[in-house]
């Protein structure tokens, strides 16, 4: 089949502008996007950029964008783009800085990230003799989540990291999520610690697109959520995360529903002044429009001392 | 049409425009609704796992003892996280006995797992029904211009929003209900992406700089306001709307509006009845539509 | 330039290990790949490493079982070597984070692979190399390491007989750079790209083969290329995990009859077993993974359900997938002894593109990973300790200016190449030692391998690479491990043809059995004055 690529190209530098260049190639039917790349290079035009290496799907290594659809190229089929016209757009992966036309700066984008939680075990050494005993449950789990062979899906598909790059991202946070989980690892609380950030894990918004976009369902926003409730277990959790959180269960514990005004104010801090002061202005124009509930003669839900016992009973369980 | 209503925080707080807005439009339709006034928040995704699913729990417990079927909500958040609640504890009924011997039984009650949890949207679609909510329009809202903005719960996870084929209509209900109200449809890139209220408190720059972005791409393309279902994303998109376009150096000025009021125009409701005037960024644009339109 | 103590190439399982060992040992050391640790081939070893780990297990059972897969050319002092250090090698990566699957009392779970005679493989389901791969990139992380990636080996420095360091193309600045060095530590992988259809990724082309050779080491038993039996042939060949075979799948025909009884079988009689069941006639031959069930699959196999699905459209648990026997790795590569060294001080290799001849003429399954860790960790520690015994060498400056005339000499303008290509010489390399140098030989066949290599290299030295930068030119890349799988292949065919029998991998239809009385010995394939050379060396005892 003859079908016509238009291929993302773009020189190094920050300056050079991106443009397209076309090319028209003969392809068997079962032909995937690779190979067309492949037959361009060495044929066509042999400064066109692109990575390729393990060609079965499991390396990550050939991420692209085929049809604004974010995929390897290697499993790609040609085919399953070319059913309305013979032409496919190749782009690279969304977010990430482009190095040269296809290959995309992952260095940037996902390994310094990784880097900062300090990514490996720091085992006890020298260990005893002879191998751990564990249980195969633990080690289910953690193989689980290290399935992850960094596609960056996760991080593309995240809605933080296009407001904000610095953002840790999730993919990160699933090599932190690997250590805090496996039981050989001695420094969970520095590690916790790392994780936090700055723009670490409390920046993430859980809008579950990580999930969403994970083609190993290993589900990194759930957990996510489940390492900030086991930081919060285990005490550890930066100022505001804390303030927050807490803000949030007092509230609950107290009335049953969320006091928003007492929220925000501890939220904030009660010895922020600079805090508060800000929260001064739109506290004043919800109170003109009738919307601010008073904080803190915050109305009780009747069923708010059968809940606080619930709660109660759920905090010992879980110390 | 019978369900437990379940108003959430804000509706009863930061938003009380929502909930009343909410009770006149399923009023006027015949949706019956039993409001839940003995139970409390159900976590928002912020209390941890371990603390939520015993109070959303009791939740269940109770709708399932007033002889409700479903457990209706007005907020995208509160249709999440109860909705993976409730999944956790039909899909695994070693948990759900765990659950209840340890926390409900003290307090004489439990939940067998029945329930099912829609979201007002989804009602309207699904039990309702869309074609006859279009006979029940006043007022067609020809010439408005509605950008839509689901909140995320409302969109993901999949086993939650749309865990068969059956589904799949979900993800579209809010640009459907804006034709079928006779509106147009501003279609944005970012109507299923995060408004930053939860990370408010932890980053306050990168939650306005979320909001800034969305509604400043449904403004650019023309529209003359938002659609939410989500009482939270109200706060950040409407409450911290000037105070984002001011970090980003742009003006926004888009009225955002709750999804109870947007239906509630259309079915001939004032706009002073569905309590617009409580927002913080001015709804007089929508409101002058609308008046055009009688 | 660059100085360390160590310099080690390639990034995958073998490399990382010994670039742990050699830091541990007190060495700098930097690690140059030209991907990124994690894209690399390793990921894709499925099925397990062996250790004798079992109580009824032993250093001296496993050694037996891995003298008779060789079948009669192991070098024994290597053997015994690597069986006395697998356990406490594979337990290391246990400590160090591997989340091995385990038994119910919570030790390391284990499977019989092959023709190994006890379950002594651990395993991590069917994502084993994928596994092992990210426990030691995280500690070659953890030990500080240097590491260079997109960066391409393009010559090993010799000095004075002595290797001294190398030169490497950084593609992300364009730029050549020299490494000065104490030791070197090759660790580039395989060459079976060599063969089409291959198990291999897309590098693995026998780049540190080719520099070795070029520097003056040599190259041991490379005629013998390990295949693969269970391999889907789509476009790039699939190796389907012996851990199925293992766990209960079978090889049956088109109507559901078990045509081959894989039992305990060699990986080399297995593939001659599917080869004879496809040459009759019978239609095509198929992996039937069911009679593992359902629960299993899901659990234990789902690298090998989503590649499958991937490559073939095809679901393991509902459909047989057809297989053939497809190249898959290589036993022989450069001649090195039990510590790792090549015949040159200063230059060392392990892993697959070494050869030390502990696996004689026939890899046994679950050894490679298993190879991986405890030759790494040797190479590693002995290039570590030739470092802090050899004095520094000057780095000769006209070395880098040489080597990047020698690689703008290769770059030409568009109208240079006339309609042929460096794919189509890949292909028609790939097609030609398929049939003439693959699983089957003979003197004829390898003879037409050696004449056709002879017409594809001088194809080959017509072509020029058309990019002039050189930021991520992969055509430049493209052009070396296209000249370095030449070399491949001539000391392949070189080395078959002077071997006049059959023997484990090595197939010969004009020579059925064993010659002890001649070639009870491994096989020397040299470059002297561009010439290939080939002679015989005895066994080690």
């Amino acid at each position: 089949m003859q079908v016509t690529f238009k291929v993302y190209r773009k020189e190094p530098g920050k300056d050079a502008k991106p443009a397209y260049s076309n090319h028209t190639v003969e392809l068997d039917g079962d032909a995937t996007v690779m190979d067309g790349l492949l037959k361009i290079r060495d044929e066509q035009d042999a400064t066109l950029a692109f990575r390729a290496a393990c060609m079965r799907g499991y390396c990550g290594e050939c991420m692209i964008r085929a049809n604004g659809k974010t995929c390897t190229s290697c499993t790609s089929k040609v085919s399953s783009f070319t059913q309305k016209s013979p032409e496919v757009t190749v782009d690279p992966v969304r977010h990430m800085p482009v190095l040269k036309d296809l290959v995309s700066d992952w260095q940037s984008f996902m390994w310094d990230k990784v880097d900062r939680i300090k990514p490996w075990l720091e085992p006890v050494e020298p260990g005893a003799d002879g191998e751990s005993l564990l249980p195969e449950s633990a080690m289910a789990d953690i193989r689980k989540t290290m399935s992850c062979y960094y596609c960056g899906l996760c991080d593309e598909g995240c809605t933080v990291l296009p407001v904000d790059f610095d953002f840790i991202g999730p993919a990160a946070l699933m090599k932190a999520n690997r250590l805090i989980y496996d039981p050989r690892d001695t420094i969970t609380r520095e590690r916790f610690k790392l994780a936090e950030g700055p723009r670490g894990l409390w920046d993430c918004v859980h809008c579950f697109e990580a999930s969403e976009h994970c083609p190993r369902g290993i589900m990194p926003t759930e957990r996510i959520m489940a390492m900030r409730d086991k930081a919060f277990q285990m005490g550890i959790q930066n100022d505001s995360a804390a303030r927050h959180h807490y803000s949030f269960a007092k509230s609950v514990k107290k009335s049953g529903w969320l006091d928003e005004g007492r929220l925000a104010i501890e939220s904030a801090g009660l010895t922020n002044i600079k805090g508060l002061a800000k929260l001064v202005p739109i506290a004043a124009k919800a109170l003109r429009r009738g919307k601010a509930p008073i904080p803190y003669i915050h109305h009780k839900s009747p069923g708010s001392a059968q809940v606080r016992r619930i709660i109660q009973k759920a905090e010992e369980k879980n110390r | 049409m019978k369900y437990a209503f379940y108003t959430g925080c804000v509706s009863r707080g930061g938003c009380p425009e929502l909930y009343t807005s909410a009770n006149k439009v399923a009023g006027r339709l015949g949706i019956e609704m039993e409001e839940m006034k003995d139970v409390a928040c159900n976590g928002a995704g912020v209390l941890p796992q371990y603390l939520s699913d015993p109070i959303n729990a009791r939740t269940f417990a109770k709708a399932e003892r007033m002889g409700h079927k479903s457990l209706m909500t007005i907020c995208s958040t509160c249709t999440g996280v109860m909705g993976a609640a409730n999944m956790r504890f039909k899909d695994d009924p070693a948990y759900r006995e765990k659950i209840n011997k340890e926390y409900l039984a003290d307090e004489g009650l439990e939940y067998k797992g029945s329930l099912e949890v829609k979201h007002l949207l989804w009602v309207l679609f699904e039990d309702y029904g869309i074609d006859k909510l279009k006979g029940e329009v006043k007022r067609p809202l020809t010439g408005l211009r509605v950008s839509p903005f689901y909140g995320c719960f409302m969109r993901r996870p999949a086993e939650v929003v749309t865990p068969t084929k059956e589904y799949a209509g979900r993800k579209s209900y809010l640009e459907n209900l804006i034709s079928a109200v006779g509106a147009e449809l501003t279609d944005i890139a970012g109507k299923g992406k995060c408004c930053g209220f939860p990370i408010l408190t932890a980053n306050e720059a990168n939650s306005l700089a979320m909001t800034a972005k969305h509604t400043g791409e449904a403004r650019e393309k023309g529209a003359h306001c938002m659609v939410t279902p989500c009482p939270l994303c109200h706060l950040n998109l409407d409450g911290n709307q000037d105070r984002a376009a001011k970090q980003a150096g742009s003006e926004i000025d888009l009225p955002i509006l709750h999804l109870p009021q947007f239906v509630g125009l259309a079915l001939g409701f004032t706009p002073e009845e569905l309590e617009l005037k409580r927002h913080i960024v001015s709804t007089k644009e929508v409101e002058t539509q609308v008046n055009m339109l009688a | 330039m660059q100085e360390f103590d160590v310099v080690i190439a390639g990034g995958g399982a073998t490399g990382l290990r010994a670039a742990i060992a050699a830091k541990r040992a007190g060495a700098s050391v930097a690690l140059l790949t030209k991907i990124h640790p994690l894209r690399s081939n390793s990921g894709l070893a499925c099925g397990g490493l062996n250790a004798p780990l079992g109580r009824d297990d032993s250093a001296a059972a496993f050694a037996e079982d891995i003298m008779l897969a060789g079948d009669g050319i192991n070098d024994r002092d290597v053997v015994r070597a690597f069986t006395e250090s697998a356990r406490d090698d594979v337990i290391w990566l246990e400590k160090m984070g591997a989340p091995f699957n385990r038994d119910t009392d919570g030790r390391l779970d284990r499977r019989s692979l092959g023709a190994n005679r006890h379950q002594r493989a651990c395993y991590a389901d069917d994502w084993t190399g994928h596994i092992v791969l990210q426990v030691l990139y995280e500690q070659f992380q953890r030990s500080g390491a240097a590491m260079f990636d997109d960066a391409f080996v393009t010559s090993l420095t010799v000095e004075g007989s002595q290797c001294i360091g190398l030169t490497a193309l950084g593609l992300k600045a364009g730029k050549l750079d020299s490494f000065s060095a104490r030791a070197v530590v090759l660790a580039t992988g395989g060459f079976t790209q060599l063969y089409q259809p291959s198990t291999a990724s897309n590098g693995t082309t026998g780049d540190g083969q080719s520099l070795a050779c070029a520097a003056g080491a040599r190259l041991m038993d490379m005629e013998m290329v390990q295949f693969h039996p269970t391999v889907f042939p789509g476009r790039y060949a699939l190796m389907i995990t012996e851990a199925a075979l293992a766990e209960g799948a079978q090889i049956v025909n088109q109507k559901g009859e078990q045509v081959v009884l894989s039992d305990g079988m060699s990986r080399e009689k297995l593939c001659l077993a599917i080869k004879n069941a496809l040459q009759n006639g019978g239609g095509p031959v198929m992996l039937d993974l069911r009679p593992i069930g359902k629960d299993k699959l899901a659990a234990r196999f789902a690298q090998t359900s989503e590649l499958v699905k991937a490559a073939a459209g095809l679901d393991i648990a509902k459909d047989p997938i057809p297989i053939a026997p497809a190249a898959h790795r290589p036993i022989g590569g450069i001649e090195t002894n039990a510590r790792g060294e090549t015949s040159i001080p200063g230059l060392f290799a392990a892993g697959e593109c070494a050869c030390n001849g502990v696996n004689g003429a026939g890899r046994l399954a679950g050894n490679i990973l298993t190879e991986a860790i405890v030759f790494g960790r040797t190479a590693g520690e002995a290039a570590a300790a030739f470092a802090k015994s050899s004095p520094k060498k000057t780095f000769p400056t006209s070395r880098l200016s040489d080597e990047e005339k020698r690689l703008a000499a290769l770059v030409g303008d568009s109208s240079a190449n006339a309609g042929d290509s460096l794919g189509k010489v890949q292909a028609d390399l790939g097609q030609l030692m398929s049939e003439r140098a693959g699983l089957v030989r003979d003197a004829n066949s390898l003879q037409g391998a050696l004449d056709g290599i002879r017409g594809l290299r001088e194809r080959y030295s017509k072509l020029r690479v058309r990019n002039a930068s050189m930021v991520f030119n992969y055509d430049l890349i493209s052009c070396l491990e296209t000249g370095a799988l030449l070399n491949m292949a001539g000391a392949v065919a070189a080395a078959a043809q002077a071997r006049k029998e059959s023997r484990g991998a090595h197939n010969r239809t004009d020579f059925t059995a064993h010659d002890d009385t001649n070639c009870k010995c491994h096989t020397i394939v040299s470059l002297a004055q561009g010439a290939l050379q080939v002679a015989t060396k005895p066994l080690e005892a």
